[in-house]
């Protein structure tokens, strides 16, 4: 073993090590997150999604804002991407599962357990519980 | 070579030459023998255009073959009171996330941008603009083109005590307020989810003071008004409020931090804390880099909250000048009440800095979600870059 391959062997045990107690995940498994759009939008969608190469207010790629939670429900229900008479069928989830279409996030796919969460809300018949009026209703 | 040659290759080298913003690089703070991000650069907290000692330094002790660090190459010197400069960066970048179009594969241009700082001499007093156009990575896509629109990421006045090795400063204008490891790659989950991603910058009254082995900084922020130009405009609804950081040096070796940051906007609240940790080992040439920050997340609408954890934990060793080969590992749980929200990914990056002005950078990314393929589908990314400094 060469003194470089004995560094970088020293350094992965060394990480590794110190990675096990951080790698074992928190919390519980049952998800009790409220079905509610102001949480989704601030919690999941902005955060992956309105990043400044896709969804972000300067870019708007396919005319979609998610930046703002009363914006971002607008859209996704103008743009018929939610289906509340068909949940699983709502074009939003087959992006967000990467069926027929480029999985969005195109960098990361969100966990399952937020995917499940947003077709909760949407099988609820897509309630907005934000600020404001949106002007539209499912 | 024929004209025809030396055309085809100029637009082959433009083409591949790809920008981004300059950033700083915490790998360099003590694997370099410099301890103070503001040794280098003009920032008082780091990144973005380098000053004469940085230029130095990077042909120096920052590049394999050394090379002549100045402002084209040398080949002209500004006065003292200009300081000019520009970042070119390209990639190629495979990513493979599952779904119908995986996997994708694509050259882009990440960002071309120019520097200028002019200062008042004896007065401590300068003016720093940033410009540059945004890259795009999926042109054929969007139909927006390549580099899509101007953009002003940094543009701020400062006062720092001129020529001072302690100094007290204060920075009007737009910039990231000085937090965590400020890591180059913006998909770093520590930038990403702490709102330091990409165009996150904010509007600041920030002040601060560089000590030898010490300094600290605090930010008053804002995010830029929606009613501002799409070419001062940001990604992220920031909203309001405050950042501090502070960081101790020892021995040349290693470093520790703190740090908090409050803001708040119509839809919700977001505090968040954490620390930041450095350990140079001279012997080994080894750097490890860590961070851990916790945000608690109050939504003003339904009354939900998450309290998030976002996690850094990296080992850099440096076989040669200008090599850096790093492993890492990163953290990003959205909702620590809820373990299958947790996303976990597993970075290889080497850096090459072969001459003064020049970088390849291979990078490669594992993501996983939870604890396997039941709770989310892995990603895997690998990337190519190509970076050229004026």
């Amino acid at each position: 073993m060469t003194p470089a391959t004995a560094r970088i062997s020293i350094a992965v045990r060394i990480l590794m090590g110190a990675l096990l107690p951080v790698m074992a995940s928190c919390g519980q498994s049952a998800d009790d997150r409220p079905t509610s759009w102001s949480y989704i939008s601030t919690t999941i969608v902005q955060p992956n999604c309105a990043t400044a190469n896709c969804h972000a207010t300067i870019t708007q790629r396919s005319g979609v804002d998610l930046s703002k939670i009363k914006e971002g429900y607008e859209v996704l229900l103008n743009g018929h991407f939610v289906n509340v008479d068909d949940p699983g069928g709502s074009p939003l989830l087959l992006l967000l599962r990467g069926v027929g279409n480029r999985r969005m996030p195109p960098d990361f796919a969100l966990p399952n357990a937020d995917i499940e969460l947003i077709e909760r809300w949407i099988a609820a018949r897509a309630p907005y519980d934000g600020p404001g009026l949106p002007a539209v209703s499912p | 070579m024929t004209h025809r040659h030396v055309v085809a290759w100029l637009v082959l080298v433009l083409a591949w030459i790809a920008p981004r913003g300059a950033e700083a690089y915490p790998q360099f703070q003590f694997s370099s023998g410099t301890e103070r991000c503001a040794d280098c650069h003009f920032a008082p907290a780091g990144g973005g255009l380098i000053n004469m000692w940085g230029r130095n330094e990077a042909g120096d002790t920052l590049s394999t073959f050394g090379g002549n660090g100045g402002f084209l190459h040398g080949l002209w010197t500004p006065p003292n009171w200009l300081a000019l400069g520009g970042d070119l960066r390209n990639a190629f970048i495979r990513n493979d996330v599952g779904g119908a179009a995986s996997p994708e594969y694509a050259v882009f241009p990440m960002m071309a941008e120019l520097y200028l700082r002019g200062e008042i001499p004896d007065t401590g007093l300068s003016l720093y603009v940033a410009g540059g156009y945004r890259g795009n990575v999926r042109s054929g896509e969007t139909g927006a083109g390549n580099l899509e629109a101007f953009i002003s990421r940094e543009h701020y006045v400062m006062w720092k005590k001129a020529s001072a090795k302690a100094a007290p400063y204060v920075r009007l204008g737009r910039f990231y307020a000085p937090f965590g490891l400020r890591l180059v790659e913006h998909i770093d989950y520590v930038r990403r989810y702490n709102r330091y991603n990409l165009y996150e910058e904010t509007y600041n009254l920030s002040g601060g003071y560089l000590d030898k082995d010490w300094e600290v900084h605090v930010t008053a922020l804002t995010s830029p008004p929606d009613s501002f130009p799409k070419s001062l405009g940001a990604s992220g609804t920031h909203g309001s409020g405050a950042a501090a950081y502070g960081e101790k040096r020892f021995l040349s070796m290693a470093a520790l931090g703190l740090q908090s940051r409050f803001t708040s906007n119509e839809e919700q609240t977001f505090w968040q804390w954490g620390g930041i940790g450095k350990l140079w080992i001279e012997k080994a040439k080894l750097l490890f880099m860590g961070e851990l920050d916790v945000g608690h997340r109050a939504v003003k609408f339904g009354g939900g909250s998450a309290t998030q954890l976002v996690s850094y934990l990296g080992a850099t060793l440096v076989p040669l000048q200008g090599l850096f080969v790093g492993v890492a590992h990163e953290r990003y749980q959205e909702d620590l009440h809820i373990s299958r929200t947790a996303r976990n990914a597993f970075d290889l990056e080497v850096n090459f800095l072969p001459f003064a002005h020049f970088e390849f950078i291979a990078l490669g990314r594992y993501q996983l979600v939870g604890s396997g393929q039941s709770d989310g589908q892995p990603a895997r990314m690998a990337m190519l870059q190509f970076h050229y400094y004026l």
